[in-house]
């Protein structure tokens, strides 16, 4: 049975929709990512979840209970907020045991499983201080302390590193992942970030404009994107747009022929491939027949370090290309003439 | 350019205090001539004591401002929460009626109270034979009528800094709306909430216009009582309840700063 | 819209809380402020006996007209003109003085604040008072002036002095939203101003004074409307020739007994400061 159930839940403010018939599953235990553009109707997806919002359609189901229309108090979720909510006229302590409280628990498992819980994010020497005397990184420890004490079924967060400078999150982006599978509690997490919902995620639903485009192993959205939204958003990735010649033949904008794998169904095609997946060769390189390869010109060379980039003018089509930093790389000049060169199955066609 | 401005501010801070300070010194003139300075005495401090007038004004203004800013607080909070936290039939009106007795000047709402009670008394009185007449009781209850905005505003001001999150933080955390209201919103609103009551303590101790026109007789307040001393001249008397009065705005203000000094901060401060 | 899904049923069930936590206060302010200005207007068409008794029936405009009357033309005139020049003094005195507080260190910025705060909290009525102990014929100003050989000032009971009592008592309305509006300012915007090569003058002009006009509108709103309607001031500084709108409405009342005519001089005044609200709130400002 999965831990959370959406079934063809939508939600109206007045006349726009925010999440438009939208279904999911998520599997017990499992961190599930919600990734998307601002806007996109993925925090009001976890409001839904959390009881903050009701849905105008559709069914919200926790472990098979329908939840829909219960106040966030009546639900067996727990949410890691944005902004923290961590509350200012309480110590650490008292904001961890708040839920614990309203559950009318004896006090003095109250407190056991306040320290229990502070040692988890190692904050227990701070149980008498302020939030606000707390830096932006213990005061996320703390709210994420103050939700799973209360033992959820699910935890909701809602870009909940959002607030942190780039070092922290990538040590808390670690940790938390940790923690999940320590405590085994499913994880619905929110973000924009998708190098943190790659990082981090057992699956990812990639969310625009109130749809849910495509769910999947970061794998399988990072190397399969099926539409051109999930292509373009996450990661860099050349689209390159052809006429379908026959069931693996594509012919692109400028007239050359390449192969894909998979039928494109319409004859307007277009054809995705990430840079790091293309190469550039010399035509006395000879690059074997099964490859794909585009004859062209580079423009631009761009130095990242780890990387070098280029931009390759192929006539009528222009590729991006990344070629790791490895010793032996033949760098290439402005103004070199290049073959790009792919495999077939580096290839994916995406609809848009 | 900065030292006309620190000139000027200097020129408004004495502009601000010098008249005050004279109006402090000279009630200690033992002189009964306000304007000839004969020498320091408190005896006009005692006279104050004697005088069952001024006695009886202080009590009456006293009870008044006490009800009506217990009562306005209340109804002023829960006015702002409403206002500030749903969405309702009626809620665009009554945002305007909460802001008019604000904007309406005085002598107008002394008007409106007058002629309402007049009224209202007259019809009581018909109906159910009793012979009630202005007095504390009308007093309090015009008080009220425009206490309640100021509070709302006041408390509306703080509730707008106030992170929605945290509401909902606790709620998430099994509170119900009560508890949520308990423990989190209203310990965060109370400096709003105290700071209301000040304004609205104020104000009512500072009331002339409107009192005067729904007092009955015996239910002088001391602003009143003091209004009508002063428009037959000055007195040494005047001088000293004047000191006495300033004492207690004084008192007011370090309270005032002190609710709003509490370092509670409303969350949503670390981005 | 309209559905009746079940979250409309919910949202339904919010807006009846809201509703319900509303409604004392709402009730009250119907009952203790919409009847009585209803009562007003009512009043305000009804007619007088000989005796000064107000008769209730005998509806009519002649409060009204009585309006036009070149008297009250008079004193609305010398009304409109004392609190216009309130204003425009507070302003002028207030905008340097707000700006002087919110360009001092924190520390200093909050003690100033506070000595700001005093007078604003002081008792209105015993403000005024002290000038007309200060202002009285042999008083301490008066007593300065002879001793400089400039011989007696004659300034109480007359338009000056109840200018000066209009300006002490309301200042603080104006320097308040001064401060606030001058201090949340974005200075970095200031010197982006100045970088671009504009001078101090040309920066405070095109940057700073239209980024505080919400908070000179506000400012301006609370000093003009209490001003404008000042009873407490014109009564202690003020003489026979100086009656203004306020103790005009309330001789009304408490002297001449005649309450259709004063209610009529109730319902114009609102009207006034309705529309000089109306005017503010179009314009943009939103926090009083």
């Amino acid at each position: 049975m999965p831990a959370v159930e959406l079934i063809g839940v939508t939600k109206r403010f007045g006349e726009v929709i925010a999440v438009d018939r939208l279904d999911l599953a998520v599997d017990d235990g499992e961190f599930f990512s919600l990734l998307g553009p601002s806007g996109c109707g993925k925090t009001t997806t976890l409001r839904l979840i959390a009881g903050f919002e009701f849905p105008t359609a559709g069914s919200v189901r926790i472990h098979g209970r329908e939840v829909g229309l219960e106040p966030p108090n009546r639900r067996p979720v727990n949410t890691v907020f944005q902004s923290y909510a961590l509350f200012p006229h309480m110590t650490v302590a008292e904001n961890v045991a708040f839920g614990l409280e309203m559950r009318r628990l004896p006090s003095a498992e109250i407190a056991e499983r306040v320290r229990k819980a502070l040692d988890m994010v190692q904050l227990a020497h701070r149980a008498d201080a302020r939030p606000s005397q707390l830096s932006g990184g213990q005061q996320q420890r703390v709210a994420l302390a103050r939700a799973l004490v209360c033992e959820p079924e699910v935890l909701l967060l809602d870009e909940p590193l959002g607030a942190l400078d780039l070092k922290l999150r990538q040590a808390m982006q670690v940790e938390l992942k940790d923690l999940q599978e320590r405590v085994g509690i499913t994880f619905v997490y929110v973000t924009h970030d998708q190098q943190e919902a790659l990082t981090m995620s057992d699956r990812i639903g990639v969310m625009n404009e109130g749809r849910l485009l495509q769910v999947g192993r970061p794998e399988d959205i990072y190397e399969r994107p099926t539409s051109r939204f999930v292509a373009d958003f996450i990661g860099d990735i050349n689209l390159l747009e052809g006429r379908r010649v026959d069931s693996e033949t594509v012919e692109l904008v400028g007239g050359h022929k390449i192969r894909v794998l998979g039928d494109p169904s319409s004859s307007h095609v277009t054809v995705a491939v990430r840079p790091e997946r293309l190469e550039l060769m010399s035509d006395s390189d000879r690059p074997p027949d099964r490859l794909n390869r585009l004859p062209g010109r580079v423009i631009r060379r761009t130095y990242l370090g780890d990387v070098i980039g280029y931009r390759v003018d192929c006539g009528g089509v222009v590729v991006e290309v990344k070629e790791e930093n490895r010793s032996g790389l033949v760098v290439r000049q402005v103004g070199d003439d290049v073959l790009v060169v792919w495999e077939p199955e580096a290839g994916g066609i995406v609809v848009d | 350019m900065e030292r006309l401005l620190a000139a000027n501010a200097w020129a408004v801070f004495a502009f601000f205090y010098l008249p005050i300070l004279v109006l402090i010194v000279l009630s200690f003139n033992e002189n009964r001539n306000v304007n000839i300075w004969t020498g320091f005495s408190t005896r006009w401090y005692g006279e104050i004591l004697d005088n069952a007038d001024v006695l009886r004004a202080l009590r009456n203004s006293l009870v008044v401002a006490g009800v009506s800013t217990v009562c306005s607080t209340a109804l002023g909070t829960a006015a702002a929460l409403a206002v500030e936290r749903f969405r309702f039939r009626g809620r665009r009106l009554f945002d305007g009626l909460l802001y008019l007795p604000i904007i309406i000047p005085d002598v107008t709402m002394a008007v409106m109270m007058l002629l309402f009670f007049v009224q209202a008394l007259d019809l009581v009185n018909g109906l159910l034979g009793t012979r009630l007449n202005l007095g504390l009781a009308t007093i309090s209850l015009s008080h009220i009528a425009f206490n309640i905005s100021f509070v709302a505003v006041v408390v509306r001001a703080r509730l707008g800094q106030l992170d929605p999150a945290i509401e909902e933080a606790a709620a998430d955390l099994y509170a119900g709306r009560w508890q949520v209201f308990r423990r989190v919103t209203l310990p965060l609103i109370l400096p709003g909430v105290l700071g209301g009551a000040l304004l609205a303590l104020t104000l009512s101790l500072d009331d002339v216009v409107i009192t005067s026109f729904v007092s009955g007789p015996g239910s002088t307040t001391l602003p009143v009582y003091v209004f009508g001393l002063v428009r037959r001249g000055v007195t040494p008397l005047i001088n000293a309840v004047s000191t006495v009065m300033l004492l207690g705005s004084m008192l007011l203000v370090g309270l005032s700063l002190m609710v709003q000094r509490r370092p509670a901060t409303l969350g949503g401060g670390n981005r | 819209m309209g559905d009746a899904s079940p979250e409309a049923a919910a949202a339904k069930a919010e807006a009846m809380r809201g509703f319900l936590i509303s409604l004392p206060s709402y009730l009250y302010l119907v009952l203790f402020f919409a009847v009585p200005f209803v009562i007003v207007l009512v009043y305000s068409f009804a007619s007088r006996s000989s005796t000064g008794r107000t008769v209730l029936g005998d509806w009519n405009l002649v409060s009204y007209k009585r309006l036009f009357d070149p008297l009250v033309a008079q004193i609305a005139f010398r009304s409109l003109w004392l609190a216009l020049a309130t204003t425009l003094l507070c302003l002028v005195v207030a905008y340097p003085f707000a700006y002087f507080i919110a360009t001092r260190t924190p520390r200093v910025r909050n003690a100033l604040l506070i000595l700001v705060m005093i007078p604003f909290w002081s008792n209105f009525l015993v403000r005024t008072y002290a000038w007309r102990v200060l202002l009285g014929s042999d008083g301490p100003v008066s007593q300065i002036t002879q001793v400089l050989g400039l011989g007696e000032t004659r300034l109480l009971f007359t338009v000056w002095a109840i200018l000066i009592g209009l300006v002490y008592g309301f200042l603080p309305f104006m320097v308040l939203p001064l401060y606030a509006a001058i201090e949340r300012m974005d200075w970095s915007l200031v010197e982006a101003a100045r970088d671009l090569y504009a001078s101090g003058w040309t920066a405070f002009r095109k940057v700073t004074w239209p980024l505080t006009t919400p908070g000179v509108i506000a400012g301006s709103i609370l000093v003009f409307i209490p001003a404008l309607g000042a009873y407490v001031t014109p009564a202690i500084l003020g003489g026979a020739r100086t009656v203004l709108l306020g103790d005009y409405i309330v001789d009304q009342f408490l002297a001449a007994r005649n309450w259709p005519y004063g209610s009529a001089l109730s319902v114009a005044l609102m009207t006034v400061m309705l529309f000089a609200t109306f005017v503010y709130f179009r314009a943009g400002g939103r926090n009083l």
